[in-house]
């Protein structure tokens, strides 16, 4: 049970803070930062806390897009765009150059290496589970821990059998544990709100689990309810992912864009807020407890209260929500592993909130932001239990 | 007359290395197989089989065979082609297993059940460990040495090598095997869902089956041909089948045999390790 951080642009100092402790390692984004840069900032985390975990997710998930800093790195192949991804050769070859960067950075474990492909079908599985494999075999002397990339496409576990046809392919992987990355086309800062798509994650996640498979879901946002509720072992978040989730626009965006204006997560709505919502909230005292006990939360609520008190400008607060929702995210995985919260009860709660705030006539700023997906998430909650 | 030219042909090659030949002992739908022996008085199982220039499946069959060293899986002496009136053929030496199958055992205990089992797990940990998949674990492909207490697999004529591409087509509805112990992942012609756990759950029928007495997914009044289609479709063990598992003392043969891969043991050691504390 555990939470990780998700590096970004410049983030690593974002869980560096006592209040951040129970964060149990970081996965590294070659995007945003050079191999010297990655070795650096992984031995200060390691320093700062012992046993912190250093994960490399090599991200050679789209080709021909932004890649950052990721061309820097001496895995990445330069043919990557043009390459036959058919050829075991070229695996092979990634595979050991990306051995000697995890050994460069002195990563405790690494994402098998996959690409986002034009139909997720049963040999694309296959292949990523033969290339983890490979991989496994190739870090085992170094004492390496490989996690099994699954890129699983949203739209597909939503028929039928094909999440327990997906565990099968993928718990054949000779890899410990799997890192799983769910991918969808559900635009930034819109919910995902398809039930049966849900559900079948949660059905994945849950036929790995119970067959002594960790999953860890990496680029989570507040849908960690939901993969908690399923049984997943880890799950990720960054400092963007409050806003944009794994979809394919995200490559497409500038590294700085996409997350300029500060959000206030709420737990009462599972809702990103703007400054204005969280005014008009506050006052209808949907602040939860959750969210007044957050010490980031606190910090923004005083700087607005002191902006108000003296009349002054306020103070930017976008660093400090990005430490408020990371809390948030720690503390809520904590509550839900320990049974001290469900995730029913939460969202009912959250769907009660917004039936309340329906009533009193009470709109957001984004026109989207209206709970509709919190009827969805908890339907799916309860489908999946009904199913299992 | 096939029959009868694959027997001169056995005939033929033990005249040529000086083996005796004893009897015909098995018959496939294109093979046949010899009891013969050698100088040192060792008896010896003949295969012999027309050679054909697109007959993969055989070449797999010896390179597997070759790769096996196992106490449990047949021991292959040696490979030759020979020609006859014109034609090749293809003869394979086996060591010959005198104690005949598990079929022609009948039902075992559950303490016998528990031991063969025991044997046969290491045996498909062994095939799983160099990345091929039988496919055809069957009671008839388990023949016992001469101390009648040491199950041996043969037959890996359909036998599936992991690292290499597939024989059969993708058009396939369903992969080579024998049904009746087949996998849904092989009835269902499940390429990437055919691993080791495909072998687990044929062995796990077989022995349901040799201990039990019954096909874990048979139900009351159904027919082998319904107990397929109800594997095929991934239905769920039947009742009786749970419970008898449970009261034996096997509570392992439930997960070998599940619907889905994913919910059976996940590595071999796995499984080892779980039927070794099988009480029986």
């Amino acid at each position: 049970m555990a939470v990780y951080h998700q590096m970004g642009h410049h983030s690593n100092n974002l869980i560096d803070l006592q209040d951040m402790s129970t964060y149990a390692g970081a996965i590294f984004s070659p995007i945003n930062c050079t191999e010297t840069e990655a070795a650096s900032q992984g031995e200060g985390a390691k320093q700062s806390k012992a046993n912190f975990e250093i994960i490399l997710d090599p991200q050679l998930y789209v080709p021909a897009t932004e890649r950052g800093k990721l061309r820097k790195w001496s895995y990445f192949p330069k043919d990557v765009d043009t390459a036959d991804f058919t050829d075991a050769r070229w695996w092979t070859e990634l595979n050991k150059k990306l051995a000697g960067a995890c050994k460069k950075i002195k990563a405790n474990a690494v994402c098998s290496p996959v690409v986002i492909p034009k139909v997720f079908d049963d040999k694309y599985y296959a292949n990523a589970v033969r290339v983890g494999s490979e991989l496994c075999a190739l870090m085992q002397k170094d004492g390496i821990n490989v996690m099994q990339t699954a890129l699983v496409s949203f739209a597909e576990l939503g028929s039928g059998t094909r999440p327990l046809e997906v565990a099968s392919i993928i718990s054949g992987t000779d890899a410990d544990r799997v890192y799983l990355v769910l991918v969808g086309s559900t635009p930034p800062r819109r919910e995902i709100a398809e039930v049966d798509e849900l559900k079948g994650a949660m059905q994945l996640i849950n036929a790995l689990e119970r067959n002594k498979v960790p999953v860890t879901v990496g680029f989570c946002s507040s849908d960690i309810l939901l993969w908690k509720t399923a049984g997943a072992s880890g799950c990720a978040s960054g400092k963007f992912f409050n806003l944009r989730r794994f979809t394919r626009q995200r490559f497409e965006e500038p590294a700085e864009g996409g997350g300029q204006l500060p959000y206030w997560f709420e737990e009462e709505l599972m809702a990103f807020l703007r400054q204005g919502d969280l005014l008009r909230i506050r006052k209808h005292g949907l602040l939860g407890e959750a969210s007044r006990r957050n010490p980031f939360g606190q910090q923004i609520l005083a700087q607005i209260d002191e902006a108000e008190r003296t009349r002054t400008k306020l103070k930017p607060w976008l660093a400090i929500s990005w430490r408020q929702f990371l809390y948030w995210f720690a503390d809520v995985e904590s509550r839900l592993s320990k049974g001290t919260v469900d995730a029913e009860y939460l969202l009912k709660a959250g769907d009660a909130n917004w039936s309340r705030l329906d009533k009193d006539k009470v709109l957001m700023e984004e026109r989207g932001n209206d709970g509709t997906w919190v009827r969805a998430w908890l339907n799916a909650v309860n489908e999946y239990k009904a199913s299992k | 007359m096939q029959n009868g030219e694959l027997e001169q042909v056995a005939r033929k090659i033990c005249a040529k290395r000086g083996l005796q030949f004893v009897q015909r002992v098995g018959e496939g739908a294109f093979k046949q197989t010899f009891h013969v022996v050698d100088g040192k008085h060792t008896p010896l199982a003949l295969k012999v089989f027309k050679a054909t220039s697109s007959n993969k499946r055989d070449q797999r069959e010896i390179d597997a065979m070759l790769r096996c060293k196992h106490s449990n899986i047949a021991r292959l002496v040696c490979v030759e082609n020979c020609s006859h009136v014109g034609q090749q053929f293809v003869a394979i030496t086996e060591e010959f297993l005198p104690g005949g199958t598990l079929t022609a055992k009948g039902q075992l205990s559950i303490a016998q059940g528990v031991a063969v089992g025991k044997q046969l797990v290491e045996a498909i940990a062994h095939i799983a460990a160099l990345h091929l998949v039988h496919r055809d674990i069957k009671p008839d492909n388990i023949l016992f040495r001469a101390d009648d207490s040491t199950p041996v697999i043969t037959d890996f004529g359909v036998v599936r090598d992991l690292t290499d591409s597939s024989i059969t087509p993708t058009w396939a509805a369903r992969g080579p095997g024998t049904p009746f112990f087949a996998a849904p992942e092989q009835l269902n012609n499940e390429k990437s869902l055919t691993d080791w756990r495909t072998d687990q759950f044929a062995l796990g029928v077989v022995l349901a089956y040799s201990v039990l007495g019954t096909h874990p997914y048979s139900e009351s009044g159904i027919s082998d041909r319904e107990i397929v289609d109800r594997v095929a479709a991934r239905r769920a063990p039947g009742d009786w089948f749970q419970g008898r598992a449970a009261e034996a003392g096997l509570p392992a043969l439930l997960k070998m045999v599940a619907p889905w891969p994913v919910d059976r043991f996940r590595r071999p050691e796995m499984l080892t390790r779980a039927w070794s504390e099988q009480k029986g």
